[in-house]
Parts: structure tokens; sequence; C-alpha cells
């Protein structure tokens, strides 16, 4: 059956490019909008997930975590002193103004972190000193936004939210979902920059004692007035439902990624179909001579699954050419295993439910009619 | 050689066999009270003008259409005892058939075409390629066993087409207007083939047609006109 389903698909080589086609396509937009999405929601969470913290504390009723309400340092004091909490490090997550050299404004999301700060920390550090974060104005920039920012070296000086701000070093791939570049400095920087009282931060990070157990120190940190606490994991997924659900961007992806799907199944289906009507008289000498409905149904499920792998595998080709191109934009698509074998499966779904109209024609075959010319 | 009609049991037999289609005021009488037995090793023509019920009688010889009225015995099996489930596997022992249009898989070559079928006939089958390879050495294309129809003649490919329909080893081949497409020469050697296959193996072979030119390989010509069968003569008897 494999043979015939092959050499009915191969045999007419145009309608098979065309069947692959779709389906490649149709492929490609699923992996790569979800792939986009994924790539979305880890930049989302980017410095909850590089943190060292084991529970985050911030003020109560604070959605999301870009915008979130500053706490104050009696708050800190409280969490440092939370029975299972071995170290509490302040930091700040506001939003700044950068001057280019141009003289126009650019803003810029300012983390600012303890001196010798364990818990957040820059990582993927390309140029540059991190140890030196401590000096005033220092702050690192991401190489990604190097363009963006008007920056020529380390070293190079500019202004944030009206403070002199100095580059110390430089990173690679620190990227925000706001679109905003990312900018580490200490906390008094920090608080200069984004003018924040001298002792307000936005976020208390928790390392947890050896041995406490998460939820009994989260329930202990919310006793706390007017503060909320989150495991690591729960902040992460805190913060991409949030930018998941309430912006839309999720609907958005899957949507197209849904769209996708349809257009494979449309085509696949009408070439599947053309194909089985084009060869009905054949199917229908098979069954008169007594071959069952399974057999013949078998020989277009075939043709059907033989489009979804060659279709997969292009599909999944121009997906990762995609992804290339795409880095090249500062766009993230992720690619996980897991997305390909999701996507394999739908692909094998997608064209089966195209190979429906096709095998009720052929059940629906009376073997009579090969008598009728 | 003729067959014995009345020692020898038949392979099939229609008994008062009737066919309407629709209901009511609109039901038409395709084939009444229609009496047919088929034995082995004898070629029956079944003759008529277009839509006297020719195509209806070898559709339900064939166990592709069930009868309105009357019983289908096929060797000692009385059809109306069988479930639906139950017609395609002794259709498939049964019957052989070849058609006008040959109905042959363009992508497949005829040695494919050929060992599809006995696939499909019996999944079990042993060595369908080697058996589909003998099938068209019998009917004389072991050269182009590999040739696609495309690059068949008309008569090579109706050939392919019997070849097809002896896969399983059938008592009884069934051909609806199997020449009809050929030009007279190729017409009258494939009907020289489904003669001798009858001859030297004691199958059966049913040939609907309207070529009066086919009669001369006939044992048996049955004539049907307006749903009726009319006449059901031996050859000779027919010709004096």
């Amino acid at each position: 059956m494999w043979t015939l389903a092959k050499k009915i698909l191969l045999h007419d080589r145009i309608k098979f490019a065309v069947a692959s086609a779709g389906v490649s396509i149709s492929v490609m937009l699923v992996l790569v909008q979800i792939g986009l999405y994924f790539g979305f929601m880890r930049t989302a969470s980017t410095l909850i997930d590089h943190a060292r913290a084991d529970v985050w504390v911030t003020k109560a009723a604070s959605e999301n975590f870009d915008f979130s309400t500053p706490l104050d340092d009696r708050t800190y004091y409280r969490v440092a002193s939370t029975p299972g909490v071995a170290r509490a490090e302040r930091m700040i997550l506001a939003f700044a103004q950068l001057k280019l050299d141009s003289g126009a404004d650019l803003g810029v999301q300012v983390i600012g972190i303890e001196p010798h700060a364990r818990l957040m920390a820059p990582w993927n550090v390309i140029d540059g000193d991190v140890s030196r974060l401590g000096e005033p104005g220092a702050i690192t920039v991401d190489a990604s936004e190097w363009d963006k920012l008007h920056l020529k070296d380390v070293g190079h000086r500019t202004e944030i939210g009206g403070v002199r701000a100095r580059v110390a070093a430089v990173t690679e791939g620190i990227r925000s979902f706001t679109t905003s570049p990312l900018v580490f400095t200490d906390l008094i920087s920090a608080r200069a920059f984004t003018r924040l009282p001298d002792e307000a931060e936005n976020y208390v990070l928790v390392e947890l004692a050896p041995g406490a157990a998460p939820a009994r120190v989260v329930a202990a940190l919310r006793q706390i007035p007017h503060v909320d606490a989150y495991v690591a994991d729960e902040m992460s997924a805190r913060t991409q439902a949030y930018w998941s659900s309430r912006t839309g961007v999720g609907a958005g992806f899957f949507m197209t990624a849904i769209l996708g799907i349809i257009v494979g199944l449309v085509v696949v289906g009408q070439i599947l179909y053309n194909g089985t009507l084009q060869h009905l008289r054949e199917y229908g000498t098979l069954k008169a001579m007594g071959a069952r409905n399974s057999a013949v149904v078998r020989v277009i499920l075939y043709q059907a699954l033989i489009s979804a792998v060659v279709g997969f595998l292009l599909g999944g080709g121009l997906a990762v050419g995609a992804r290339a191109a795409m880095a090249g934009a500062n766009l993230s698509v992720a690619l996980t295993p897991g997305l390909f074998v999701a996507t394999a499966i739908v692909t094998a779904v997608m064209c089966t439910l195209a190979s429906l109209l096709s095998i009720i024609k052929v059940l629906r075959l009376d073997p009579a009619s090969v008598f009728k010319v | 050689m003729i067959p014995a009609t009345s020692s020898t049991p038949p392979l099939a037999e229609l008994r008062g066999i009737g066919k309407t289609y629709g209901t009511g005021e609109h039901a038409v009488d395709a084939l009444v009270g229609a009496d047919l037995a088929i034995y082995p090793g004898e070629v029956m023509l079944i003759e008529g003008p277009s839509g006297s019920g020719k195509t209806t009688l070898i559709s339900i010889l064939g166990l592709l259409l069930r009868a309105t009225t009357g019983s289908i015995r096929i060797g000692d099996r009385e059809v109306a005892q069988l479930g639906e489930r139950d017609l395609p596997a002794l259709r498939a022992k049964t019957f052989g058939f070849v058609f006008q249009g040959f109905n042959l898989f363009p992508a497949l070559t005829a040695l494919e075409n050929v060992a599809l079928a006995i696939r499909m006939k019996d999944g079990k089958a042993k060595d369908p390629e080697g058996q589909a390879r003998a099938l068209l050495e019998r009917v004389g294309l072991g050269p182009r066993a590999h040739h696609l129809p495309a690059d068949l003649s008309g008569g090579q490919k109706q050939r392919v087409a019997i070849a097809r329909a002896l896969g399983g080893d059938p008592p009884i081949l069934v051909g609806d207007e199997p020449t009809a497409a050929l030009d007279t020469k190729t017409a009258l050697s494939v009907m020289e083939l489904l003669r001798g296959l009858a001859s030297e193996h004691g199958r059966a072979v049913v040939v609907v047609t309207h070529d009066p030119r086919l009669e001369r390989f006939a044992d048996r010509v049955v004539r049907v006109e307006d749903g009726r069968i009319e006449s059901n003569l031996p050859r000779l008897a027919q010709a004096s």
C-alpha cells in the first residue's frame, strides 16, 4: 500500500510539489509563530529566569513585572529577617530616558542591583568589567542595543534621567520584552536615573536557607503588610501569562498558527481529493475485485502521511532558516524539540483530516459504478 | 470445449432475478425474472441494446449489486444468506473483472498493477510479484512487465487488465465490453485469449458486448431486451 500511495503521489510531480509546498508553508507558519511566541515569553521573563532568587517579593497587587509599584527599605528588612530567608537583595526595575548623541531621548529599562549582588547580576558579559558597576553612573548595555543607543565603546559617556552614566561592560543576548534596552547599574545610580526615593526598590529577591520549605517561607512573607511573594517559577509563569493574556499577544500568534493549519488543511485536502477523483475508477476496480474498504482507505491515508512527512521536513527547514533571518532583527524564535514534536503531530493530524473527504468518497464508492463508462 | 450444461454443476446460478431502481411512480424495472447458469469452461456473450439491463445483470452476477427479487447461488453458497461484509471475500475468490476502460493505475507498471490486485484480494498471498509475473507471461506480456500503462497499446493494456483479473485464480471472468475500445484485430486477439483461458482452465468467461463478430468465440449467447432474457442458447443452436 505504501508503494501504491507513494507512486500515485509522485506520478504527478507538480501536484505533489503543490501539496508539499502547502504543508511546508503551514508547518513553517506554525513553527515560526509559536516559536516567536515562546521567544517573546522567554524574553518577558528573562530577568526572572536568569536570577538566582528562590522567591520574589513585590508590592501587593503588582500585576506586571515591568511596571511594578515600589516597596520601601522597611519591607526589605522585614523580608531579610523572616525565618527561612538566608539572603535578601533589593532590586530596582524602572524606566528612564537615555540621552542619545543626537540630543534625543530614548527610553531604557534600568535594573538596579546591590553591590556584589549574588541573586541578580548581568550575564553573558562580553566586554568591559562588570565589577565596576558599583562606581557612580556605571552601566552595562547589551550589544544588540549598541547601535540603537548610539554607543561607541566601553567607557562611552551619556546621561540617563539627566544623570551622568558611563558604559562599564557589554552583555550579549539580554533583551527586554518591552523593547526598551535593559541597562544594569547599582541601586544608588538606578535611584538617581529613575528618580526613585532613596529607600525605594521594586523587588526583594530571596535566597532560601538550606532546608527551608519554599511554600512556608512564601506564606510567612505574605504576612508582611502590602506585600506579595512568589517562588521563582511562579513569578516567571505569572509574568508570561500577563503579557500573553492581557495584551492579546498569545491570541495573535496562535491565531496566525491556526490560519497556517487551515491553509495546509485546504491545500492538502484539495490535492488529495482531486487525486482521489482522478483514480476513482481504479479504486472502484479494486473494490469490485474484493478489496476491502480498509485497504483502499489505507492507500489514501498513506498519501496524506507521505505529504505530511515531506511537508514537515521542508517546513521545518524553512522555519530554521526563518529563525536565522529573524535573529538579525533581534527577534527570538524559540524552536524547541518539544515544539517540533508537537508540530509533527499537528501536521499528521492536519493531513489525516485533509484526507477525510477523499476517504468518505471512496467509502461511498459503489463498486458496481466501475461498469458505468 | 463446449461445456456440459446438464451434468456439470454450474459455477453460478441466477434464478428469477429482478432489479427495480427507485420506488413508487419512479420505479424502473431494470431486470425481470432473469434465470442464468454459468458453467465451467464456457464463454458466454451477453448482448442487447443499450439500456436493456446487461450491465445490471452482470453487476448482480458479479455480486456488485443486490437483486430486488430472486436468488443467486455461487458454487454451493446461497448469496442471500451472506451479509454485506462477506461479499467482498466471496467476490474476490470467485470473480475477476475486465473493463472497457482498462482501469489500470497509471502510476504503476503492468507488474505492479497485477501484483496490487493479488495483494488486495488476499493480504496473505505468497509472492504476489512472482504470481503477477507468471500471469503476465500467460497473457503474452512478460517482456512488458515493467512498462507503465501509458507506454502500452490498447490491446496490451487490456491484456494487463486480464492478467489482473486472473489474480487469485477466480473461476469466473466477467468482462464489460472489454473489446469496445480496441481495433478489430486487437479485439479478436483479446477474445482469443479469453477463449483460451476458458478452454484450457475450465474457467467461465462472461462478456457483455455489442459486437456480433465476437460470437464465434462464444459457447452461448444470451440476449437481453427490456430487462428480460429473450434468448439463452448455445451458439451453434442460435446459428441454426
